[in-house]
């Protein structure tokens, strides 16, 4: 297991999102599961927590996730994550559903 | 929106999400509150926001039901403490209010990584299933994934009023592997499927009374399986347990000597087993008079 939080800079979220957190994705095998929540600080950055079970990658996440810090508005979420192997591509998508269910809701 | 997509195919929270009245889905003890499992943490093995079990208040067609869906993905469905103690407050909150409790199950049984604390919340949701028995208040376990339900979720499963199964779903206490395990390949072999589906699949449960409903993979068959038992409760009586009792010798002595389960098929009342082989829900159920 390894575990790590770091923040990064991304430009505020709307005020309004159609829920409070949502969540994507599930613990299995080459799978992730990202909650998403607003109340993140402060509020120009997304504060990310990760708990992954094959350690050894960080290098891998922090480039992920600083990617998606960048291009979507996500300042002032905090995401929690909990990883059993799944590769960057994925991670990027279930950060992408996971936000899209968060300002969006259910459709 | 899911009406079309296979129900096997589905996630927990798609499965609730195609099941229940739009937006009437309210979770207890949603992700945020970060309800996880203690050990699993202590043995380096990822945990997950909801423990593998999401539950909360819904409604089908306007009526109030109690829902929980299994993960079947993380770690298999297992039971661990929290899991367990989810299932049971949910039955027991049931009982409380007299609403009808709805388990889509996808479970291979206790988690082994907290075997006892899994065991003990398997005995205690099940006496939670029956005092929502006793006081008629409908309890029914969907099974329609190929995890199915197993070992100590199989036997749950049987606890509840009413099984509604698709043939995807799967219902046993010893799973194929461990059967093989013990008796060897030539007794069972768990690499063949089409043997695994027609001793524990939906379409042979349905056939053996186990199954009391056989419907579509989909959302909308699912649904439709639901609501025709959300009003209905099954008695548990000394008169109801002598009778399955006696319906479960009679099956021994009609099939307990027999290793071809479509002799079971026959036996139960299937003629044509090519077709019934490749009918599904309604029209399995059609082309099978169920040996009554």
């Amino acid at each position: 297991m390894e575990k790590f939080a770091k923040s990064f800079p991304s430009k505020p979220l709307g005020a309004k999102t159609a829920r409070p957190w949502a969540l994507a994705g599930v613990v299995g095998s080459g799978n992730l599961e990202v909650l998403m929540e607003r109340g993140g600080k402060p509020s120009d950055a997304m504060e990310c927590h990760v708990e992954t079970s094959i350690p050894g990658y960080k290098a891998s996440w922090l480039a992920a996730l600083a990617d998606f810090a960048h291009h979507y508005p996500a300042g002032g979420t905090k995401v929690t994550i909990n990883d059993q192997g799944a590769p960057p591509v994925l991670v990027n998508l279930r950060l992408r559903q996971a936000y899209d269910h968060l300002t969006k809701g259910d459709k | 929106m899911t009406g079309a997509i296979l129900f096997h195919e589905l996630t927990a929270r798609q499965r609730i999400a195609a099941l229940v009245d739009p937006g009437s889905f309210s979770e207890l003890l949603p992700p945020p509150e970060r309800i996880t499992s203690p050990y699993l943490a202590q043995l380096g093995i990822p945990v997950s926001f909801d423990d593998g079990l999401v539950i909360g208040r819904a409604r089908i067609g306007g009526k109030k039901i109690y829902l929980a869906a299994q993960v079947g993905q993380f770690v298999g469905g297992a039971v661990g403490e929290i899991h367990g103690a989810k299932l049971t407050g949910l039955f027991k909150a049931a009982a409380r209010d007299k609403v009808p409790c709805v388990l889509i199950v996808e479970s291979g049984g206790v988690r082994l990584h907290e075997g006892s604390s899994g065991e003990i919340a398997i005995a205690e949701t099940m006496r939670a299933i029956f005092e929502c028995r006793a006081l008629k208040v409908p309890t029914i376990a969907v099974i329609a994934t190929d995890i199915g339900a197993y070992g100590g979720i199989g036997i749950l499963s049987t606890c509840c009023d009413f099984r509604v199964m698709t043939e995807h779903g799967r219902l046993g206490i010893s799973g194929p592997i461990v059967i093989e395990k013990w008796m060897g390949k030539k007794a069972y072999d768990s690499g063949n499927r089409a043997l695994v589906w027609k001793t524990s699949g939906g379409k042979t449960k349905y056939l053996l009374g186990d199954a009391d409903l056989l419907v579509h993979d989909t959302a909308d068959g699912v649904r439709e399986g639901i609501a025709r038992f959300l009003g209905k409760s099954s008695p548990v009586s000394l008169a109801s347990v002598k009778a399955r009792q006696k319906e479960l010798a009679k099956r021994l002595k009609k099939f307990g000597a027999t290793s071809d389960p479509e002799a079971v098929w026959k036996g139960m009342g299937v003629r044509n087993i090519e077709a019934a082989s490749l009918a599904s829900g309604p029209e399995f159920a059609a082309l099978a008079k169920r040996g009554k």
